[in-house]
């Protein structure tokens, strides 16, 4: 079927068999095996992962159909290079750090190297015009633009492009991805690019109505659309129909008789012979429902007569902490302040979708890829829901393109998991963007109420705090939302009399979930946001009130317990300082001047409670191979963070050799120990402390072995990449391949484990006060408003952040870089309607023209007990950036924005101007 | 399966869509073609692709005209150092259109026929008076774009037997200038809140002679704001007259609340703003003929 269709591809004169309508990137992947193009919306051109060059001119594959490509010249991003032969760009990207998850990069890339040949000396707008229609999550942007520039550089010859000199210390210095190569390349193999031949495809038959009963599901017409084979429902399920442990009242399918109760809520699974049979299929089940009453925002769902969307109430939980006299604080203030902060729900947007493969593995074990935080937990998630122990199932973390929290939810899992029980042959699961949008956990919108107090002499005196957040639908890993909310709605400050209180509040809108911050970001916007009228209204600069209200180390916090890590508070506000200072100057400057164009600048703090998730206690293992290496188990899985490259730089360094000799087995339940969850920034703390113990101990084991052989003291002993040497006799040494096989023949145990346990100091039972690690930074935003339109930029982020140690300096910089664009498209621009987002296309993440210029500043206070002084750095990053931003804004306009996203239309109303 | 003809003339073009009988559609950079056949919006039995007719690949620059072959990109008319130069409104307008890697297949003529009331590439035709050849098997005439637009989306060119071949407009060498103004949720990759392009000429006296100012998506279909136009002709360009031009405006054109852009209050709002804005940036580049770009998007 179709017409033969010949051009060029990658240098190559080739012939295609297809439709013409048929879309190129289709082809490219399907026909051609070149999965390095990436689909990250619904073949509408919103995203531009699918760009390719066609006769030197970037297009989206996703829009050419075939018809045009005949005789035309394509190139994708695998014959722009390969991995010993890496074009300008690619080598550029991979140094510069402007590889995260790399789903966004073949398409970047692509824009690229389209510029460069048509430009080969652009300037800064130029590149960012070219690369403004692909959406990159992770990164911001910055160091994408960067590398452009270097590879334009190098290809003039304007700048040295010799191989950079050998880094001589894992920590600190060498800083490549340690599977930079593959991403840079189009070779890494993400979840929808693993060949697995006649794998069954899964399609999702999912509610239309946010509140529904389901009175009958009748699957007959879609069993007879060929290629169907299975459609599953509720009744199909041999286990329990709950993910409970991670989500208590979630069911994976919604049973005749029981509810849905949000749009997106998943009734039955059709399983086909091909995406496009279950595609039909699933538009073939009928369901019918009975529609109940849709309580869509949480005053409604809290009215005394609203409707139970679970069975006991609509508050999920609730979480409060009382300090000192509230009151008496409160009335003992020169100035108090009452105002009430809100937040929009919010979509990770990550470029890859979500996907998964299930099959059965070689020992019979139900086995699960896909984007996971912790595999062991969705393992134990979805046993039970297959009636199976959790040694029945395995789930490993294949290379996942952004997360920030989006993959904890085992849902996707569960349903894999479910169709490979069933089918008992290998399946494919892949969402499309619009059910991404459906169907994903969101961030919870807040209502933040703050009464705030302060003395004449800009001292904080009490704190009244009131949160309701929208969890949605379901529970979805949101319990402990109220918790986080109060605990990061108070700050590092010196209150001397708290009432704090949140609650968690179903509603029918989408279930709110996990997301980069886990319930931090709104309540420290609040109240970052409520400080700096407080600062105004006393006439109070930022930086020295926050210094004066700053605890320090020793302190008790307002939580009623002193923090158990260090702080670095007071180094961040003073290393922010300089920055706050020179901004604000020259933004009373600027506006001198006429025009309808006002500069404003604000600030933020925060603290961010880290590793506040999971068990205090996480092991990992450390192993000599018989081939002389080493190899480090551990679950850190790597959704772009760069984790991966952390752990092996934490080996490399403690065992005092180079990053190659080390081999990492990560993130697979057959293979691996449960390190815990990394979220909450727990994996370089927890993981990387695991890891590097494990690597000590393994140190010991090998000296000990190779001091016999060598007959020297194992003190004595030091270890290069493949050989144990005498310290100060380079002429003896022993290879490590015959150390293992020395310890081998004696029965030695080549593999050892490491335990990083705080579990004495932070006992389980006691949940509100365990793990009091925070970390802390603020932020500088700088802004441009027009008050005629609204319209307002940032045009410049300063961000001080301590990181106690960076283990990789310039990753530790692109997640903060990253953090701070993702935070500003919160400030200004991201807002998930239900019923009216459906993509990309109205889900408005930053582009490139939103970066501005950031400036970071590390601040390395180390921590008592991480490895190497490292503490957990992910997620901290984006509380302070909306309430700098809006901060700046409110600065800059004269007059409060109460509500994110501060839309030009929120802002020209919050001026009393222009809306009639 | 959808046929895929690759035409090599218009004459062949508007026969193959003759021969299908209504079934065929016409694919120049397929941009919206594409997207409208997965949505199920359209199910032609075969594509026309015109983007490799010589005649319609060319942008001519003859006297004061303008003329834009209907397979010319987005992309080539931004990058035309004529355009570039002189031409704001169109050039700016045709880098507002999704991002570059659109604008490198999609084309003005589809945008056009597209009809959507805040098309970028149609709210430009509209302030530079353009006119479009229209062309089927019976001959080809030219009609003013503004008369293309039947309504939200659907356009007076019947695109199962006729086509856009070429568009044309004029560009006085003296007095003249244009500019063009875009507001939306971010700065790229994004539908518009509002774009406003306006052309202007000015008399001998600097009295503005003629002016046409178009503005989106504030009607059914591409607005063109006559009632403005009459206020400012013969007027001294100042800012009383602007000031005017923008409340005219207001009164006379109906936006819509679009949940995920704008409200309708806002769109209120911002009009006179913007189309002052627009007309002083135009009447600048008239009274200079400043061949710097002036950044416009607000």
């Amino acid at each position: 079927m179709g017409t033969a269709i010949s051009f060029t591809l990658n240098g190559r004169p080739v012939t295609v068999q297809t439709e013409p309508t048929r879309t190129l990137l289709e082809v490219l992947r399907s026909e051609f095996g070149l999965t390095g193009t990436k689909q990250g919306c619904d073949l509408e051109g919103e995203c531009g992962a699918c760009t390719v060059l066609l006769d030197g001119v970037p297009v989206r594959s996703c829009l050419t159909p075939m018809g045009k490509v005949a005789g035309r010249d394509v190139l994708t991003v695998e014959g722009l290079g390969d991995p010993d032969h890496l074009h300008p760009l690619q080598r550029a990207f991979a140094e510069t750090g402007a590889v995260q998850c790399g789903y966004c990069t073949p398409g970047m890339l692509m824009a690229a190297a389209g510029l460069l040949t048509r430009n080969p000396n652009p300037t800064r707008a130029e590149i960012v015009e070219a690369l403004e229609g692909n959406l990159c999550r992770c990164t911001g942007y910055v160091r994408i633009v960067a590398a452009v520039d270097l590879a334009a550089a190098w290809m003039r010859g304007d700048a040295p492009s010799g191989v950079a000199a050998p880094q001589t210390r894992p920590v600190g210095g060498d800083l490549l991805r340690v599977d930079i190569a593959e991403r840079v390349t189009g070779r890494t193999r993400y979840v929808e690019d693993m060949p697995m031949p006649g794998a069954l495809h899964v399609r999702v038959v999912r509610s239309p109505h946010p509140h529904a009963r389901v009175v009958a599901i009748d699957a007959g017409r879609a069993m007879q659309v060929p290629g169907v084979l299975r459609v599953l429902t509720a009744a199909d399920i041999p286990g329990q129909n709950s993910i409970e442990g991670y989500s208590k009242d979630e069911t994976v399918l919604a049973p005749v008789g029981g509810t849905v109760k949000m749009v997106g809520d998943a009734v039955a699974l059709v399983i086909a012979e091909t995406p496009e049979a279950a595609e039909e299929g699933r538009r073939a089940v009928r369901v019918s429902y009975e529609p109940l009453p849709a309580l869509l925002d949480v005053d409604e769902a809290l009215a005394p007569d609203a409707v139970e969307i679970h069975a006991g109430g609509n508050v999920l939980s609730t979480f409060s902490v009382a300090h000192g006299d509230v009151d008496e604080a409160l009335a003992a203030s020169d100035a108090v302040l009452d105002v009430t902060y809100r937040t929009s729900y919010l979509e990770h947007a990550t470029i890859e979708r979500e996907a998964a493969l299930g099959y059965i593995d070689e020992e019979g074990r139900i086995t699960i890829v896909s984007g996971t935080h912790e595999p062991h937990w969705h393992r134990d998630f979805v046993a039970p829901v297959l009636g199976l122990e959790p040694s029945q199932v395995r789930v490993i973390m294949p290379p996942t393109g952004g997360s920030f929290g989006k993959r904890q939810d085992p849902w996707l899992a569960a349903a894999t998991a479910l169709a490979v029980y069933h089918m008992r042959r290998p399946v494919r699961v892949a969402y499309t963007r619009r059910e991404s949008f459906d169907a994903s956990p969101k961030r919870h919108p807040y209502t933040s109420r703050y009464t705030v107090g302060a003395t004449a002499d800009g001292r904080v005196t009490g704190l009244r705090l009131h949160i309701t957040a929208n969890t949605g639908a379901y529970d979805s890993g949101g319990y402990w939302i109220p918790n986080y909310a109060v605990v990061a709605g108070g700050g590092p400050y010196r209150w001397r009399g708290v009432d704090a209180f949140a609650q968690s509040v179903y509603t029918n809108g989408p279930k709110s979930g996990q997301m980069r911050g886990y319930g931090t970001p709104q309540s420290n916007f609040a109240l970052e946001c409520t400080l700096d009228e407080l600062i105004q209204r006393l006439g109070d600069d930022p930086v020295e009130f926050r210094l004066r209200n700053a605890i320090r180390q020793d302190e008790a916090t307002w939580l009623g317990y002193p923090v158990a890590e260090s702080l670095g508070y007071r180094e961040v506000l003073e290393a922010i300082r300089p920055h706050y200072r020179a901004l604000e100057a020259a933004a009373r400057a600027f506006n001198e001047g006429e025009g309808p164009w006002r500069r404003g600048v604000g600030l933020a703090g925060m603290w961010y409670r880290f590793g506040k998730y999971g068990i205090p206690r996480v092991a990992a293992e450390a192993e000599l191979g018989l081939d002389g290496r080493f190899v480090v188990y551990c679950s850190a899985p790597d959704y772009g963070q760069g984790i991966t490259t952390v752990i092996v730089q934490l080996a490399a360094e403690t065992l005092g050799v180079s990053r190659d000799a080390i081999r990492l087995v990560n993130a697979d339940t057959a293979t691996t120990l449960d390190s815990g969850v990394p979220g909450a920034s727990r994996a370089t703390y927890w993981v990387g402390g695991a890891v590097s113990r494990a690597v000590a101990a393994l140190r010991e084991v090998v000296a000990e072995a190779a001091s016999e052989m060598l007959d020297c003291p194992p003190s004595a002993v030091v270890l290069a990449d493949d050989r144990a040497l005498v310290q100060g006799d380079r002429s003896r040494f022993v290879r490590l391949g015959d150390v293992a096989a020395e310890m081998e023949r004696l029965g030695q145990s080549r593999k050892v484990r490491g335990v990083f346990d705080l579990s004495a100091q932070f006992p389980n039972h006691e949940r509100e006060v365990y793990t009091p690690h925070f970390v802390t930074g603020a932020q500088v935003a700088e802004v441009l408003v027009n008050v005629a339109t609204g319209q307002a930029r940032v045009t410049r982020m300063v961000a001080a952040h301590d990181v106690g140690r960076a283990i990789n300096p310039r990753d530790a910089r692109g997640q903060i870089e990253g953090a701070i664009v993702m935070g500003l498209g919160a400030a200004l621009m991201e807002e998930y309607v239900p019923g009216v987002t459906t993509g990309f296309s109205n889900y408005y993440i930053p582009t490139a023209k939103a970066m501005p210029e950031i400036d970071v500043i590390l601040v390395e206070v180390p921590s008592y007990q991480g490895p190497l002084g490292a503490k957990g750095l992910g997620e901290a990053p984006i509380l302070p950036t909306a309430p700098a931003i809006v901060n700046a804004i409110s600065r800059a306009i004269g007059a409060r924005i109460h509500e994110i996203p501060a839309t030009p239309e929120r802002i020209l109303a919050a001026r009393g101007g222009g809306l009639r | 399966m959808t046929l895929y003809h690759v035409a090599a003339s218009v004459e062949e073009a508007l026969r193959v869509l003759e021969e299908y009988g209504g079934e065929a559609r016409i694919i120049a950079g397929g941009t919206d073609v594409m997207v409208d056949m997965r949505k199920g919006k359209i199910a032609p039995r075969c594509l026309v692709d015109i983007t490799r007719i010589a005649e319609l690949r060319q942008i001519a620059v003859e006297g004061e005209v303008v003329q834009v072959g209907a397979a010319v990109t987005f992309a080539e008319i931004h990058r035309h150092p004529f355009i570039a130069r002189r031409v704001h409104v169109l050039a700016e307008a045709a880098r507002s259109v999704g991002a570059l890697p659109i604008q490198t297949a999609a084309t003005w003529a589809g945008n056009i026929v597209q009809a959507m009331p805040a098309a970028d590439g149609a709210i430009a035709a509209v302030a530079l008076q353009a006119e479009a050849r229209v062309a089927d098997r019976a001959g080809a005439e030219w009609k003013p774009v503004e008369a293309l637009f039947a309504g939200r989306g659907v356009s007076a060119v019947d695109s199962r037997r006729q086509m856009i071949t070429h568009i044309r407009f004029r560009v006085p060498p003296v007095r003249w200038g244009s500019a063009w103004s875009r507001a939306g949720r971010r700065e790229s990759l994004v539908l518009p809140t509002l774009n406003c392009g306006v052309s202007v000429r000015l008399g001998d006296d600097g009295r503005i002679e003629d002016v046409a100012i178009a503005l989106g998506p504030v009607a059914p279909r591409p607005y063109r704001a006559r009632d403005a136009e009459a206020v400012l002709r013969g007027r001294l360009p100042d800012a009383d007259a602007f000031a005017e031009a923008g409340c005219v405006i207001s009164g006379d054109c109906n936006p819509r609340t679009s949940p995920a852009r704008a409200t309708r209050e806002y769109r209120l709002a911002l009009i006179p703003e913007m189309v002052v804005r627009t007309l002083e940036a135009a009447t600048e580049r008239a009274r200079h003929l400043t061949e710097e770009a002036v950044p416009s998007n607000i």
